[in-house]
């Protein structure tokens, strides 16, 4: 694990090596189980779905008046909703909305947890009571009874606002996680090579602890993303979110309050269908974080 | 040995699932008992809430061990017509002014003691403290109750003060009736000295005097009585969080009258669980509940079920914040209301509980054809029209860009719909209301509140462009007005002075214009018209119906969606004696269809 600078074109051509072999390795590991093929398959379905999923329906998705609830067939595979609008639409026109948030939840848990777990880790002393202080204080918030309250003076618009607030609850359970690989590592010979070399605090934090737990935070960032679905999904199904027709939780909320789906058949398509997309993304997520443990963990890999 | 245990503890399983699926027959110390259950729709069960009726989530059940002095009959245009409770009859003098109250006889609380007319006039008095219409401490304020003299034991007189109101006998009778004996100590020493300085006292006495009289609202909310004392058909045995029990009380004036032994009344947490009680069969009765179409037709399946429907004086409008652009301009509004299509918002939203309505005027339709005959079909009908819509959106000024609309300066205009998220069938109007106005190029989308509170805060904040709002709260002709020239448009009256106050303050949201103009009528102030409702003849009334709901058919201060219809479930597995459709008993509980007679245990 230690770093020697590699002067030139050698440094470039054996990183571009490294490189290549670590996408072939990547390669392998997935092509090892159908699973995980089929989790990196669902994933990218997702990406393009919240990517280009609104771009294959109008801004105002049709409706068919005398169509209310009607059930799947061929022109509607999930039937319709409430108003007679395509059902299958709504969920792919509402995923931009879920997978955003969710993204920007990950990032901000995975950025925030794993700085202030390193740096209180590194540092050690009075930073690090501070910043676990804090941490605690952070996993002490109840999320959800929160969340209730700010949204009765947050609309929470945009997915990124919904995310940063996610993102801002969440971090603590990483930042714990980080700060303990960080204090077990920071004690092996390489750091302490690193820093016997007076090599500066950013290039040890940078280059040599953080890439030691790349895999955990990696996995992790996968696992938040799921979490902020449950979390907003959840808020839109309690109705305390704004209204958008072809977001999943209100599609549920809907579906149980509006259409009794829980009473009657007529309306379960139009509970189902978001149901079963937040089933396939967990899915898709799950096996994916299988492969990357393996790529990760070098215990793992069966050569 | 041990199959006899199972076999026992089975049977005590069956025994307890069929007392708690509430059938007419269940067992009560080893008698057989009937059981009717229902739910009560205007609370939720709160096991911890003390068996008083002051308190709002209070375990007392209107028409079963709550009574009040007579129960409102549903009429579209009279609100003094009540079915006797424990007043058996009253007069009226001719002028409104004074009513003597004459108690039933052989009216008994169920400890005994007979109710007096000193209970009505303690009744009163803690009235007095909740504050209200006939009970309000200012002697100005339309339709208070000046003076209360008990003229015998069972004869009770009260009379309103200066500012008159026709509203008076409706509130006066609605008055909520509890035990001296019970209730009394709750009332400090010389309370109606004091209440007599707080009506009439002009200075700091007077006020003193009324904070003294409000000071004691939270005592008398907070009481908390040891057992429940009723004058109702029913007292309550036990109350849990699934369910209070009531059983029969002996001293009811006209027990005899009373069919079921117990009434259970089941708690629901929301709509689906009521849903799913009807159609288990499990309710002898449920009050008016949204219903979708799906639903409705597996309760219709379940044995014994059938739907009552009846005049609901309730109906629901998209109401416009007129102090905010472009809503200000009439013809805005009344290009909205030609691009709304009532029939399919009411197909989607309310299939089962509301009819599509005729058009806006303010009021129920089935009113409306009652105060204006002819003068109904005169109304503009706001059909959905694009051509006239288009027309009055260019009359406003607005302009038609690459097909959508934008205001007067060609800023995007964008309809913003608020409801509360909690209730769907709102939600999904405003989803569909939405859709309809993107398909005729205005951009508009649905916004949500937490919870009704707060949405009717945030509507009172003056935050609002466009909001769901219940009109047409009949049958008080002042009521059904008031909801659109009232307070929430900026009329308030203080003591007793009609005040207009700006848009955005004292829960001016509307934001309307404090007077306008109509035709043959010249310049017309509707919340000084709909004040005067309150206290003129019934000819004048009908006159001044027909202006106001012209002005709310021509200015749209909001576009009247929906007339509510009252559903009510019935099952006649157990119980018969219903009241029919359009029964003017339809608004009341089922322990009040008891009280009249109705409701008899079915024959086999």
């Amino acid at each position: 694990m230690t770093v020697t600078a590699l002067p030139g074109a050698a440094g470039r051509s054996r990183r571009a090596t490294l490189r290549r072999n670590f996408w072939r390795g990547v390669w392998r590991v997935l092509r090892r189980k159908p699973s995980r093929m089929a989790g990196v398959a669902i994933c990218a379905l997702f990406a393009v779905m919240g990517v280009a999923g609104p771009l294959l329906y109008p801004a105002h998705l049709p409706r068919d008046d005398d169509a209310l609830y009607a059930p799947p067939s061929l022109s509607h595979p999930f039937g319709t909703d409430f108003e007679g609008t395509d059902v299958l639409a709504l969920v792919v026109t509402g995923s931009r909305y879920v997978l955003l948030t969710g993204l920007a939840t990950a990032v901000i848990t995975v950025a925030l947890g794993t700085a202030v777990g390193l740096f209180a880790g590194f540092r050690r002393g009075w930073q690090d009571t501070l910043l676990m202080r804090l941490t605690d204080l952070n996993l002490a918030i109840p999320g959800l009874p929160l969340l209730l309250v700010l949204s009765t003076v947050w609309k929470f618009e945009s997915p990124l606002e919904m995310g940063l607030v996610l993102g801002l609850l969440g971090w603590g359970g990483i930042a714990r996680a980080v700060r303990s690989q960080t204090l077990s590592l920071r004690e092996r010979g390489f750091i302490e090579a690193a820093r016997g070399l007076g090599l500066p605090t950013t290039h040890i934090i940078g280059r040599e602890l953080l890439p030691s737990m790349a895999p955990y935070i990696a996995m992790n960032m996968l696992i938040a993303v799921t979490g902020a679905v449950y979390a907003q999904v959840g808020l839109f199904f309690l109705g305390v979110l704004p209204f958008e027709a072809n977001n999943w939780g209100v599609m549920l909320n809907l579906a149980v309050f509006s259409g009794g789906a829980l009473t009657t058949p007529a309306a379960l398509p139009y509970l189902l269908a978001p149901l079963l997309a937040i089933l396939l993304l967990t899915l898709g997520i799950v096996l994916v974080v299988d492969a990357m443990d393996e790529i990760f963990n070098p215990r793992l890999r069966e050569e | 040995m041990k199959r006899l245990a199972t076999f026992a503890a089975l049977m005590a399983i069956v025994t307890a699932t069929a007392t708690a699926c509430g059938g007419a027959a269940a067992t009560d110390a080893g008698a057989e008992v009937d059981v009717y259950t229902t739910i009560d729709g205007t609370k939720q069960i709160n096991a911890s809430a003390p068996i008083n009726p002051f308190n709002p989530v209070g375990s007392v059940f209107t028409g079963y061990n709550g009574m009040a002095l007579a129960w409102a009959r549903n009429h579209p245009t009279d609100p003094n017509r009540f079915y006797p409770a424990l007043a058996r009859s009253w007069t009226q003098s001719p002028d409104g002014a004074q009513v003597d109250i004459h108690l039933q006889p052989e009216a008994r609380w169920s400890d005994g003691k007979p109710v007096t007319s000193e209970d009505v006039r303690v009744s009163i008095g803690l009235a007095y403290t909740q504050g209200g219409t006939a009970y309000a401490l200012d002697p100005k304020a339309a339709g208070a109750a000046a003076d209360v003299r008990v003229l015998d034991a069972k004869t009770i007189r009260v009379t309103q003060g200066a500012n008159r109101s026709a509203a008076f006998l409706a509130n006066l009778l609605s008055t909520v009736v509890v035990p001296a004996h019970v209730y009394g100590a709750l009332l400090p020493r010389g309370f109606w000295d004091t209440l007599k300085v707080a009506q009439h006292d002009r200075g700091p006495a007077g006020e003193r005097a009324k904070a003294v009289i409000t000071g004691l609202a939270d005592k008398v909310i907070a009481f908390s009585p040891e057992q429940d004392v009723s004058a109702g058909p029913f007292v309550l045995e036990r109350v849990n969080p699934g369910a209070a029990l009531l059983r029969r009380n002996p001293y009811f004036y006209n027990s005899r009258a009373i069919g079921p032994d117990k009434v259970k009344v089941l708690n629901y947490t929301g709509n689906e669980q009521i849903w799913n009680y009807l159609i288990s069969g499990q309710l002898d009765n449920a009050p008016f509940t949204s219903v979708p179409a799906a639903v409705m037709e597996r309760i219709r399946g379940a044995r014994g079920s059938q739907v009552i429907t009846g005049y609901s004086p309730v109906a629901t409008s998209l109401a416009f914040n007129q102090s905010h652009k472009p809503y200000d301009n009439v013809h805005v509004r009344r290009a909205l209301a030609y691009l709304i299509d009532r029939e399919q918002v009411t197909r989607i939203a309310a299939p089962e509980g509301g009819t599509p309505a005729a058009t806006t005027s303010g009021i129920h339709a089935k009113a409306a054809r009652a105060w204006l005959g002819d003068g109904f079909a005169e109304l503009e009908p706001y059909r959905l029209d694009p051509a006239k819509a288009a027309a009055e959106l260019r009359a406003a000024g607005m302009k038609l860009r690459d097909g959508r609309w934008t205001m007067p300066d060609g800023s995007p205009w964008k309809v913003e719909i608020h409801v509360p998220a909690s209730f769907s069938d709102w939600v999904s109007a405003a989803k569909s209301i939405s859709s309809g106005l993107g398909d005729h190029g205005i951009d508009a989308t649905v916004l949500t509140a937490a919870d009704y509170s707060l949405y009717l805060s945030e509507l009172a904040k003056g935050e609002y462009d466009l909001g769901f709002w219940l009109i047409g709260l009949g049958p008080s002709p002042y009521n059904i007005f008031q909801r659109l020239f009232g307070q929430a448009n900026g009329w308030q009256m203080f003591g007793g002075r009609l005040t207009h106050v700006p848009p955005g303050t004292g829960g001016n949201w509307m934001g309307g214009p404090r007077t306008v103009e109509v035709a043959g009528e010249g310049l017309v102030d509707p919340g000084e018209l709909t004040s005067r409702l309150n206290y003129v003849s019934p000819g004048e009334q009908r006159r001044i119906v027909g202006v106001l709901a012209r002005i709310a058919n021509e200015q749209l201060p909001a576009v009247q969606l929906w007339d509510y219809v009252n559903t009510q479930f019935v099952n006649t597995s157990r119980y018969t004696g219903f009241p029919p459709d359009d029964s003017e008993m339809l608004r009341l509980s089922s322990g009040v269809w008891m009280q009249l007679g109705m409701i008899r245990k079915r024959q086999p």
